[in-house]
Protein backbone atom coordinates (compact mmCIF):
# COMPACT_ATOMS: atom_id res chain seq x y z
CA UNK A 1 0.00 0.00 0.00
CA UNK A 2 1.01 3.60 -1.17
CA UNK A 3 2.61 5.82 1.96
CA UNK A 4 -0.15 8.80 2.98
CA UNK A 5 1.94 12.53 3.24
CA UNK A 6 -0.02 15.19 4.51
CA UNK A 7 0.85 18.63 4.09
CA UNK A 8 -1.39 21.44 6.19
CA UNK A 9 -0.36 24.75 4.68
CA UNK A 10 -1.19 26.12 1.33
CA UNK A 11 1.18 28.53 0.95
CA UNK A 12 4.20 29.08 -0.71
CA UNK A 13 6.01 26.43 1.18
CA UNK A 14 3.20 23.80 0.81
CA UNK A 15 2.03 23.80 -2.25
CA UNK A 16 6.11 23.60 -2.76
CA UNK A 17 5.64 20.60 -0.60
CA UNK A 18 2.64 18.77 -1.94
CA UNK A 19 3.31 19.27 -5.60
CA UNK A 20 6.98 18.22 -5.62
CA UNK A 21 6.74 15.38 -3.31
CA UNK A 22 4.00 14.56 -5.56
CA UNK A 23 6.43 14.61 -8.85
CA UNK A 24 9.16 13.12 -6.70
CA UNK A 25 7.56 9.64 -5.91
CA UNK A 26 4.06 9.57 -7.80
CA UNK A 27 3.33 6.59 -5.71
CA UNK A 28 2.71 8.64 -2.43
CA UNK A 29 -0.71 9.95 -1.60
CA UNK A 30 -0.62 13.91 -1.21
CA UNK A 31 -2.53 15.61 0.58
CA UNK A 32 -3.21 18.89 1.32
CA UNK A 33 -5.18 21.52 4.06
CA UNK A 34 -5.39 24.67 3.86
CA UNK A 35 -7.76 27.06 5.74
CA UNK A 36 -8.63 29.26 3.19
CA UNK A 37 -10.43 28.50 0.50
CA UNK A 38 -7.81 30.28 -1.86
CA UNK A 39 -4.42 28.79 -3.20
CA UNK A 40 -1.67 29.26 -5.28
CA UNK A 41 -1.97 33.26 -5.50
CA UNK A 42 0.85 35.64 -4.52
CA UNK A 43 0.07 37.51 -1.26
CA UNK A 44 3.55 39.84 -1.99
CA UNK A 45 1.44 41.17 -4.92
CA UNK A 46 -1.74 42.71 -2.82
CA UNK A 47 0.01 46.00 -1.72
CA UNK A 48 0.21 46.59 -5.48
CA UNK A 49 -2.97 46.16 -6.19
CA UNK A 50 -4.42 48.09 -3.70
CA UNK A 51 -1.93 51.16 -5.30
CA UNK A 52 -3.30 50.61 -8.73
CA UNK A 53 -0.21 49.32 -10.15
CA UNK A 54 -1.82 45.58 -10.67
CA UNK A 55 -5.08 45.64 -12.02
CA UNK A 56 -6.95 43.27 -10.22
CA UNK A 57 -6.43 40.78 -7.22
CA UNK A 58 -7.30 37.79 -10.43
CA UNK A 59 -4.00 38.70 -11.89
CA UNK A 60 -2.24 37.41 -8.66
CA UNK A 61 -3.36 33.83 -9.12
CA UNK A 62 -0.79 31.57 -10.03
CA UNK A 63 -3.05 28.04 -10.30
CA UNK A 64 -6.71 26.91 -9.52
CA UNK A 65 -7.65 24.07 -7.08
CA UNK A 66 -8.72 21.78 -10.00
CA UNK A 67 -5.62 22.18 -11.20
CA UNK A 68 -3.91 20.21 -7.99
CA UNK A 69 -6.79 17.93 -7.97
CA UNK A 70 -5.68 16.90 -11.70
CA UNK A 71 -2.52 16.99 -11.05
CA UNK A 72 -3.20 13.60 -8.41
CA UNK A 73 -3.46 15.78 -4.64
CA UNK A 74 -6.19 15.24 -2.53
CA UNK A 75 -6.73 18.84 -1.97
CA UNK A 76 -9.00 19.81 1.53
CA UNK A 77 -10.23 23.54 0.86
CA UNK A 78 -10.97 26.00 4.25
CA UNK A 79 -10.01 22.95 5.99
CA UNK A 80 -8.31 23.73 9.57
CA UNK A 81 -6.66 21.10 11.41
CA UNK A 82 -7.17 21.24 14.85
CA UNK A 83 -4.88 18.65 16.66
CA UNK A 84 -1.82 16.27 15.35
CA UNK A 85 -1.76 12.67 17.51
CA UNK A 86 1.74 11.47 16.38
CA UNK A 87 1.47 8.75 18.75
CA UNK A 88 -1.44 7.40 16.70
CA UNK A 89 -0.14 9.02 13.28
CA UNK A 90 -3.67 10.82 12.93
CA UNK A 91 -4.44 14.70 12.44
CA UNK A 92 -7.77 16.11 13.37
CA UNK A 93 -9.99 18.01 11.12
CA UNK A 94 -13.60 19.13 11.05
CA UNK A 95 -13.85 16.66 13.97
CA UNK A 96 -12.36 13.89 11.73
CA UNK A 97 -9.27 11.99 12.15
CA UNK A 98 -7.17 11.33 9.45
CA UNK A 99 -4.36 9.03 8.87
CA UNK A 100 -0.87 9.98 7.73
CA UNK A 101 2.62 8.24 7.20
CA UNK A 102 4.69 11.29 7.15
CA UNK A 103 3.64 14.95 7.65
CA UNK A 104 5.25 17.95 6.16
CA UNK A 105 3.82 21.54 8.60
CA UNK A 106 3.57 25.04 6.61
CA UNK A 107 1.66 26.49 9.13
CA UNK A 108 3.00 29.72 8.17
CA UNK A 109 3.11 32.67 10.06
CA UNK A 110 0.59 35.55 11.83
CA UNK A 111 0.90 38.86 12.17
CA UNK A 112 2.30 40.68 15.72
CA UNK A 113 -1.04 42.31 17.31
CA UNK A 114 -0.36 45.49 18.77
CA UNK A 115 -0.49 45.56 22.34
CA UNK A 116 -2.27 48.77 23.36
CA UNK A 117 -6.27 49.49 24.08
CA UNK A 118 -8.49 49.64 21.14
CA UNK A 119 -6.66 46.92 18.99
CA UNK A 120 -9.31 44.65 19.35
CA UNK A 121 -11.62 47.52 17.17
CA UNK A 122 -13.10 47.07 13.55
CA UNK A 123 -10.85 48.82 11.04
CA UNK A 124 -7.60 47.28 12.00
CA UNK A 125 -6.85 45.54 8.84
CA UNK A 126 -3.93 42.61 8.41
CA UNK A 127 -2.70 41.96 4.82
CA UNK A 128 -2.25 38.36 4.18
CA UNK A 129 -5.81 36.63 3.06
CA UNK A 130 -6.72 37.58 -0.64
CA UNK A 131 -10.21 37.81 0.13
CA UNK A 132 -10.33 39.86 3.20
CA UNK A 133 -7.89 42.08 0.31
CA UNK A 134 -10.38 42.20 -2.09
CA UNK A 135 -13.48 43.50 0.56
CA UNK A 136 -10.47 46.20 2.28
CA UNK A 137 -10.30 47.13 -1.33
CA UNK A 138 -13.63 48.33 -1.79
CA UNK A 139 -13.68 49.97 1.69
CA UNK A 140 -10.71 51.64 0.59
CA UNK A 141 -12.73 53.26 -1.87
CA UNK A 142 -14.83 55.36 0.95
CA UNK A 143 -11.81 56.30 2.59
CA UNK A 144 -9.77 59.34 2.84
CA UNK A 145 -7.13 58.63 5.56
CA UNK A 146 -5.25 55.42 6.67
CA UNK A 147 -2.85 54.91 9.53
CA UNK A 148 -0.07 52.13 8.74
CA UNK A 149 1.90 51.08 11.83
CA UNK A 150 5.35 49.38 11.39
CA UNK A 151 7.84 50.58 8.83
CA UNK A 152 8.64 46.62 8.07
CA UNK A 153 9.05 45.87 4.37
CA UNK A 154 5.39 45.24 3.82
CA UNK A 155 4.62 48.84 5.94
CA UNK A 156 6.65 50.59 3.39
CA UNK A 157 4.73 48.66 0.23
CA UNK A 158 1.56 49.56 2.00
CA UNK A 159 2.05 52.86 2.98
CA UNK A 160 4.04 53.71 -0.96
CA UNK A 161 0.91 51.79 -2.31
CA UNK A 162 -1.74 53.66 -0.69
CA UNK A 163 -0.77 57.08 -1.05
CA UNK A 164 -0.26 56.20 -4.72
CA UNK A 165 -4.05 55.59 -4.77
CA UNK A 166 -4.14 59.20 -3.67
CA UNK A 167 -4.97 58.69 0.00
CA UNK A 168 -3.68 60.92 2.64
CA UNK A 169 -0.88 58.07 4.75
CA UNK A 170 -0.17 58.47 8.39
CA UNK A 171 3.11 56.24 8.62
CA UNK A 172 4.03 55.17 12.21
CA UNK A 173 7.29 53.55 13.40
CA UNK A 174 8.80 53.79 16.56
CA UNK A 175 12.56 53.74 14.70
CA UNK A 176 14.69 56.34 13.26
CA UNK A 177 14.04 55.44 9.87
CA UNK A 178 11.92 53.45 7.80
CA UNK A 179 13.38 49.86 7.83
CA UNK A 180 15.37 50.21 10.87
CA UNK A 181 15.91 46.96 11.68
CA UNK A 182 17.11 45.97 8.22
CA UNK A 183 18.41 49.21 6.19
CA UNK A 184 21.55 51.38 7.25
CA UNK A 185 20.95 55.14 8.01
CA UNK A 186 22.51 56.57 5.13
CA UNK A 187 19.68 55.11 2.40
CA UNK A 188 17.51 56.60 4.53
CA UNK A 189 17.03 59.80 2.50
CA UNK A 190 16.36 58.87 -0.79
CA UNK A 191 13.25 56.79 0.52
CA UNK A 192 11.71 58.93 2.92
CA UNK A 193 11.70 61.24 0.09
CA UNK A 194 10.10 58.89 -2.34
CA UNK A 195 7.56 57.99 0.42
CA UNK A 196 6.67 61.73 0.82
CA UNK A 197 5.95 62.21 -2.85
CA UNK A 198 3.54 59.68 -2.98
CA UNK A 199 1.21 61.85 -0.35
CA UNK A 200 2.98 59.45 3.01
CA UNK A 201 3.85 61.51 6.01
CA UNK A 202 6.74 59.86 8.35
CA UNK A 203 5.58 59.36 11.88
CA UNK A 204 9.30 58.10 12.47
CA UNK A 205 10.23 58.09 16.51
CA UNK A 206 6.78 58.05 16.85
CA UNK A 207 4.99 55.26 19.56
CA UNK A 208 1.67 54.09 18.93
CA UNK A 209 -0.30 53.97 22.35
CA UNK A 210 -3.87 52.99 21.40
CA UNK A 211 -6.72 53.23 18.91
CA UNK A 212 -10.01 55.07 19.36
CA UNK A 213 -13.14 54.69 18.04
CA UNK A 214 -16.74 55.08 18.22
CA UNK A 215 -19.63 52.44 17.57
CA UNK A 216 -16.73 49.60 17.68
CA UNK A 217 -14.86 51.28 14.81
CA UNK A 218 -11.07 52.64 14.72
CA UNK A 219 -11.58 56.73 14.21
CA UNK A 220 -8.27 57.61 15.64
CA UNK A 221 -4.58 56.25 16.77
CA UNK A 222 -3.46 57.00 19.88
CA UNK A 223 0.48 58.60 19.49
CA UNK A 224 3.37 59.57 21.41
CA UNK A 225 2.99 62.59 18.92
CA UNK A 226 -0.45 63.06 18.95
CA UNK A 227 -3.81 61.72 17.90
CA UNK A 228 -3.92 60.98 14.06
CA UNK A 229 -7.38 60.56 12.77
CA UNK A 230 -8.06 57.87 10.13
CA UNK A 231 -10.91 56.01 8.14
CA UNK A 232 -8.59 52.69 9.13
CA UNK A 233 -5.10 51.19 10.41
CA UNK A 234 -2.78 48.70 8.43
CA UNK A 235 -1.13 46.67 10.57
CA UNK A 236 2.39 46.03 9.52
CA UNK A 237 4.20 44.60 12.51
CA UNK A 238 6.37 41.81 12.86
CA UNK A 239 5.73 38.35 11.37
CA UNK A 240 5.40 35.48 14.09
CA UNK A 241 5.08 31.89 13.62
CA UNK A 242 1.95 30.14 13.32
CA UNK A 243 3.68 27.28 15.27
CA UNK A 244 1.15 26.54 17.99
CA UNK A 245 -0.38 22.98 16.24
CA UNK A 246 2.91 21.66 15.94
CA UNK A 247 4.54 22.63 19.19
CA UNK A 248 1.21 21.16 21.03
CA UNK A 249 2.04 17.55 18.97
CA UNK A 250 5.79 18.08 21.06
CA UNK A 251 6.86 19.32 17.87
CA UNK A 252 10.15 21.39 19.02
CA UNK A 253 10.90 25.14 18.66
CA UNK A 254 13.27 27.42 19.10
CA UNK A 255 15.04 30.88 20.08
CA UNK A 256 12.68 32.59 17.63
CA UNK A 257 9.64 30.44 18.28
CA UNK A 258 9.70 29.28 14.81
CA UNK A 259 10.15 25.40 14.76
CA UNK A 260 13.27 23.62 14.68
CA UNK A 261 14.30 21.85 11.66
CA UNK A 262 17.99 20.42 10.71
CA UNK A 263 19.49 21.07 7.13
CA UNK A 264 17.16 18.75 5.39
CA UNK A 265 13.91 20.41 6.82
CA UNK A 266 13.33 17.41 9.55
CA UNK A 267 11.44 18.37 12.95
CA UNK A 268 12.80 16.89 16.02
CA UNK A 269 9.69 14.32 15.41
CA UNK A 270 10.49 10.91 12.97
CA UNK A 271 8.52 11.67 10.04
CA UNK A 272 7.63 15.18 10.81
CA UNK A 273 9.23 17.68 8.22
CA UNK A 274 8.39 21.93 8.15
CA UNK A 275 8.87 24.58 6.14
CA UNK A 276 8.32 28.25 5.50
CA UNK A 277 7.81 31.22 7.52
CA UNK A 278 6.85 28.60 10.84
CA UNK A 279 10.39 26.89 10.71
CA UNK A 280 13.93 29.21 11.72
CA UNK A 281 16.97 28.30 9.72
CA UNK A 282 20.60 29.60 10.55
CA UNK A 283 22.34 32.85 8.42
CA UNK A 284 25.28 31.42 7.13
CA UNK A 285 27.53 33.95 8.67
CA UNK A 286 26.51 33.66 12.44
CA UNK A 287 24.88 29.85 12.13
CA UNK A 288 22.23 31.84 14.29
CA UNK A 289 18.52 30.95 13.43
CA UNK A 290 16.19 33.65 12.14
CA UNK A 291 12.92 33.21 10.58
CA UNK A 292 10.30 35.32 9.10
CA UNK A 293 12.49 35.04 5.43
CA UNK A 294 10.96 35.62 1.44
CA UNK A 295 8.91 34.08 -0.30
CA UNK A 296 11.35 32.13 -2.70
CA UNK A 297 12.76 31.42 0.63
CA UNK A 298 9.73 29.64 1.79
CA UNK A 299 9.94 27.88 -1.97
CA UNK A 300 12.97 26.77 -1.25
CA UNK A 301 12.54 25.14 2.02
CA UNK A 302 9.12 23.27 1.18
CA UNK A 303 11.11 21.81 -1.64
CA UNK A 304 13.59 20.51 0.24
CA UNK A 305 10.92 19.25 2.56
CA UNK A 306 9.38 17.33 -0.45
CA UNK A 307 12.59 15.56 -1.62
CA UNK A 308 13.44 14.39 1.77
CA UNK A 309 9.98 13.29 2.69
CA UNK A 310 9.36 11.47 -1.07
CA UNK A 311 12.80 9.92 -0.74
CA UNK A 312 14.99 11.73 -1.78
CA UNK A 313 18.52 12.88 0.03
CA UNK A 314 18.56 16.88 -0.57
CA UNK A 315 20.32 19.35 1.86
CA UNK A 316 19.34 23.09 2.08
CA UNK A 317 22.46 25.47 2.99
CA UNK A 318 22.26 28.45 6.00
CA UNK A 319 20.92 31.46 4.72
CA UNK A 320 22.67 34.46 3.15
CA UNK A 321 19.21 36.72 2.76
CA UNK A 322 19.42 38.25 -0.66
CA UNK A 323 16.74 40.91 -0.38
CA UNK A 324 15.24 43.90 -2.26
CA UNK A 325 12.47 46.14 -2.60
CA UNK A 326 11.19 48.88 -3.96
CA UNK A 327 10.16 51.82 -1.21
CA UNK A 328 8.12 54.37 -2.72
CA UNK A 329 9.61 54.61 -6.20
CA UNK A 330 13.13 53.82 -5.06
CA UNK A 331 14.57 50.06 -5.28
CA UNK A 332 17.32 49.14 -2.27
CA UNK A 333 18.17 45.73 -1.34
CA UNK A 334 21.15 44.22 -0.18
CA UNK A 335 22.29 40.64 1.64
CA UNK A 336 23.20 38.73 5.14
CA UNK A 337 24.05 42.20 7.34
CA UNK A 338 23.91 46.06 6.87
CA UNK A 339 26.42 48.01 9.25
CA UNK A 340 23.25 48.67 11.72
CA UNK A 341 23.27 44.78 11.85
CA UNK A 342 26.73 44.23 12.21
CA UNK A 343 26.72 46.93 15.02
CA UNK A 344 24.14 45.41 16.76
CA UNK A 345 25.49 41.73 16.70
CA UNK A 346 29.10 43.36 17.65
CA UNK A 347 30.15 41.25 14.39
CA UNK A 348 33.68 43.14 12.91
CA UNK A 349 33.92 44.29 9.63
CA UNK A 350 35.49 46.72 7.07
CA UNK A 351 33.46 48.59 4.32
CA UNK A 352 33.64 49.33 0.64
CA UNK A 353 31.37 51.48 -0.73
CA UNK A 354 31.26 53.09 -4.30
CA UNK A 355 28.54 54.27 -6.79
CA UNK A 356 28.17 53.38 -10.50
CA UNK A 357 25.63 53.13 -13.46
CA UNK A 358 23.19 51.03 -14.27
CA UNK A 359 24.17 50.87 -17.83
CA UNK A 360 26.42 53.62 -20.20
CA UNK A 361 26.37 56.92 -18.89
CA UNK A 362 24.95 58.29 -22.15
CA UNK A 363 22.36 55.62 -22.59
CA UNK A 364 18.98 56.99 -21.58
CA UNK A 365 18.11 55.45 -18.70
CA UNK A 366 20.90 54.67 -16.69
CA UNK A 367 20.81 55.18 -12.95
CA UNK A 368 23.37 55.85 -10.21
CA UNK A 369 23.44 52.51 -8.52
CA UNK A 370 25.52 52.84 -4.74
CA UNK A 371 26.96 49.58 -3.14
CA UNK A 372 28.13 49.07 0.13
CA UNK A 373 29.71 45.79 0.86
CA UNK A 374 31.15 44.83 4.50
CA UNK A 375 33.89 42.11 4.38
CA UNK A 376 36.02 40.35 8.25
CA UNK A 377 38.88 42.40 8.65
CA UNK A 378 41.10 39.64 8.93
CA UNK A 379 40.21 37.49 5.54
CA UNK A 380 38.14 40.54 3.56
CA UNK A 381 35.51 37.64 2.94
CA UNK A 382 32.30 39.15 1.60
CA UNK A 383 29.77 39.29 4.95
CA UNK A 384 26.78 41.87 3.59
CA UNK A 385 25.98 44.48 1.76
CA UNK A 386 23.65 46.95 0.58
CA UNK A 387 22.57 48.37 -2.51
CA UNK A 388 20.60 51.13 -3.38
CA UNK A 389 19.50 53.09 -6.44
CA UNK A 390 17.72 52.25 -10.25
CA UNK A 391 17.61 49.24 -11.99
CA UNK A 392 20.00 46.39 -11.18
CA UNK A 393 19.80 46.02 -7.54
CA UNK A 394 17.55 42.66 -7.58
CA UNK A 395 20.77 40.64 -9.86
CA UNK A 396 23.18 42.28 -7.76
CA UNK A 397 21.80 41.12 -4.11
CA UNK A 398 21.57 37.70 -5.67
CA UNK A 399 24.94 37.93 -7.03
CA UNK A 400 26.36 38.98 -3.79
CA UNK A 401 24.76 36.76 -1.55
CA UNK A 402 25.85 33.92 -3.84
CA UNK A 403 29.28 35.08 -3.91
CA UNK A 404 29.25 35.57 -0.23
CA UNK A 405 27.84 31.34 0.13
CA UNK A 406 30.78 30.32 -1.37
CA UNK A 407 33.72 32.84 0.68
CA UNK A 408 34.28 35.67 -1.95
CA UNK A 409 36.38 38.45 -0.85
CA UNK A 410 36.48 42.04 -1.46
CA UNK A 411 39.60 41.43 -3.79
CA UNK A 412 37.70 39.07 -5.61
CA UNK A 413 35.27 41.57 -6.46
CA UNK A 414 36.88 44.01 -7.40
CA UNK A 415 39.01 41.77 -9.72
CA UNK A 416 35.67 40.34 -11.26
CA UNK A 417 34.69 39.96 -14.73
CA UNK A 418 31.38 42.09 -15.94
CA UNK A 419 29.37 42.70 -19.51
CA UNK A 420 29.98 45.91 -21.08
CA UNK A 421 27.10 46.54 -22.45
CA UNK A 422 25.88 50.40 -23.24
CA UNK A 423 22.19 49.32 -23.06
CA UNK A 424 22.44 47.14 -20.30
CA UNK A 425 25.92 47.52 -18.34
CA UNK A 426 28.55 49.82 -17.58
CA UNK A 427 32.16 49.34 -18.65
CA UNK A 428 32.96 50.12 -14.54
CA UNK A 429 30.43 47.73 -12.70
CA UNK A 430 29.36 49.47 -9.22
CA UNK A 431 30.17 46.28 -7.23
CA UNK A 432 33.84 46.19 -8.51
CA UNK A 433 34.27 50.20 -7.52
CA UNK A 434 32.87 49.46 -4.19
CA UNK A 435 35.36 46.70 -3.73
CA UNK A 436 37.98 48.74 -5.00
CA UNK A 437 37.37 51.64 -2.77
CA UNK A 438 37.70 49.36 0.04
CA UNK A 439 40.76 47.72 -0.77
CA UNK A 440 42.52 51.32 -1.37
CA UNK A 441 41.33 52.55 2.23
CA UNK A 442 42.20 49.35 3.60
CA UNK A 443 45.85 50.06 1.83
CA UNK A 444 45.83 53.42 2.98
CA UNK A 445 45.58 52.55 6.93
CA UNK A 446 48.03 49.70 6.67
CA UNK A 447 50.31 52.26 5.37
CA UNK A 448 49.53 54.75 7.99
CA UNK A 449 49.82 51.62 10.53
CA UNK A 450 53.31 50.51 9.24
CA UNK A 451 55.12 54.39 9.16
CA UNK B 1 8.93 24.66 26.09
CA UNK B 2 11.19 24.53 29.36
CA UNK B 3 11.58 27.38 32.05
CA UNK B 4 15.14 27.61 30.20
CA UNK B 5 14.04 27.42 26.78
CA UNK B 6 11.56 30.30 27.52
CA UNK B 7 14.48 32.16 29.19
CA UNK B 8 16.74 31.78 25.99
CA UNK B 9 13.98 32.92 23.88
CA UNK B 10 13.47 35.97 26.03
CA UNK B 11 16.95 36.83 25.99
CA UNK B 12 17.09 36.54 22.86
CA UNK B 13 14.29 38.87 22.09
CA UNK B 14 15.08 41.61 24.30
CA UNK B 15 18.88 41.76 23.42
CA UNK B 16 18.15 41.93 19.67
CA UNK B 17 15.28 44.66 20.61
CA UNK B 18 17.93 46.73 22.50
CA UNK B 19 21.22 46.50 20.58
CA UNK B 20 19.39 47.32 17.38
CA UNK B 21 17.72 50.10 19.20
CA UNK B 22 21.59 51.28 20.60
CA UNK B 23 22.92 50.57 16.57
CA UNK B 24 20.50 52.75 15.19
CA UNK B 25 21.00 54.90 17.71
CA UNK B 26 24.55 55.36 17.40
CA UNK B 27 25.05 54.94 13.59
CA UNK B 28 21.83 57.26 12.70
CA UNK B 29 22.82 60.18 14.65
CA UNK B 30 23.26 63.53 12.49
CA UNK B 31 22.26 61.36 9.40
CA UNK B 32 20.47 62.99 6.88
CA UNK B 33 16.91 61.81 7.00
CA UNK B 34 16.86 60.53 10.16
CA UNK B 35 15.01 61.33 14.10
CA UNK B 36 15.89 59.83 16.94
CA UNK B 37 14.42 56.77 17.76
CA UNK B 38 11.43 56.67 20.10
CA UNK B 39 12.88 56.26 23.97
CA UNK B 40 10.60 54.68 26.20
CA UNK B 41 11.39 54.57 30.26
CA UNK B 42 11.23 50.19 30.09
CA UNK B 43 14.44 47.99 29.87
CA UNK B 44 16.52 50.57 31.93
CA UNK B 45 18.93 47.05 32.71
CA UNK B 46 19.39 45.91 29.26
CA UNK B 47 20.32 49.75 27.61
CA UNK B 48 22.41 50.61 30.51
CA UNK B 49 24.11 47.30 31.77
CA UNK B 50 23.30 44.40 28.89
CA UNK B 51 24.00 46.88 26.12
CA UNK B 52 27.61 48.43 26.99
CA UNK B 53 28.77 44.89 27.97
CA UNK B 54 27.76 42.82 25.16
CA UNK B 55 29.88 45.55 22.92
CA UNK B 56 33.00 45.16 25.29
CA UNK B 57 33.14 41.45 24.29
CA UNK B 58 35.30 40.67 21.38
CA UNK B 59 32.57 38.77 18.33
CA UNK B 60 34.40 35.68 19.09
CA UNK B 61 33.29 35.37 22.54
CA UNK B 62 30.27 35.92 21.71
CA UNK B 63 29.89 33.46 19.47
CA UNK B 64 31.14 31.03 22.11
CA UNK B 65 29.13 32.15 24.29
CA UNK B 66 26.10 31.60 21.93
CA UNK B 67 27.57 28.33 20.92
CA UNK B 68 27.56 27.10 24.41
CA UNK B 69 24.30 28.10 25.46
CA UNK B 70 23.14 26.17 22.19
CA UNK B 71 21.99 28.95 20.90
CA UNK B 72 23.02 28.64 17.41
CA UNK B 73 21.27 26.28 14.88
CA UNK B 74 22.46 22.25 15.11
CA UNK B 75 22.11 19.64 12.44
CA UNK B 76 23.57 21.98 10.11
CA UNK B 77 26.59 21.88 7.91
CA UNK B 78 28.17 25.09 9.08
CA UNK B 79 29.56 26.79 5.84
CA UNK B 80 32.79 26.14 4.70
CA UNK B 81 35.47 28.53 6.23
CA UNK B 82 38.53 27.12 4.19
CA UNK B 83 41.82 27.76 5.83
CA UNK B 84 43.18 30.92 4.40
CA UNK B 85 45.74 33.33 4.79
CA UNK B 86 44.45 36.65 6.21
CA UNK B 87 44.73 39.09 3.40
CA UNK B 88 47.42 41.39 3.67
CA UNK B 89 48.52 44.84 1.78
CA UNK B 90 50.91 44.12 -1.27
CA UNK B 91 54.42 45.25 -0.03
CA UNK B 92 55.35 49.07 -0.98
CA UNK B 93 57.48 48.67 -4.21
Amino acid sequence: MSERLIVIGGGGAGTAAATIAKRVNPDLKVTLFTEFPDIAYSPCGIPFVHGREIDKFENLFLSTVERYIEDGLDMRMETTVTDIDMDRGTLTARNTHEGFDKLVVCTGFVWEKPDVPGANLEGLHYVKDIRAAMLFDEQLDGMKRVAVIGATPLGVEMAGNLGHRGLEVDFIDEGPWVLSEVLDPDVAEPVHESLEKRGVTLRLGTRVEGFAGSGGRVGAVATSAGELPCDAVIVCLHKEPNSALAEAAGVKTGTTGGIIVDERMRTSLPDVWAAGDVVEVPHGLSMLPIRGLTGSHAYAQGRTAAFNAAGRDHVYDPVWIPWGMVAGDYTIGGFSIGETLATAMGVPYVLGKGVGVSRARYYPGATRTHVKLLAEPDTLRLIGGQIHGGEGVKERADFLAFAAKRGATLEDIAWMENIYSPPIGALFEPMAIAAQNGLEEIRKRAAVGAA
Amino acid sequence: MSSLDQMKRRLRERSELYLLRAAARDLGAGVPGTVAPFSGREGLLWRRLFVPLYRRLPWELKQRAMESLRMTASGWTPPERRPREPWRPPRPS
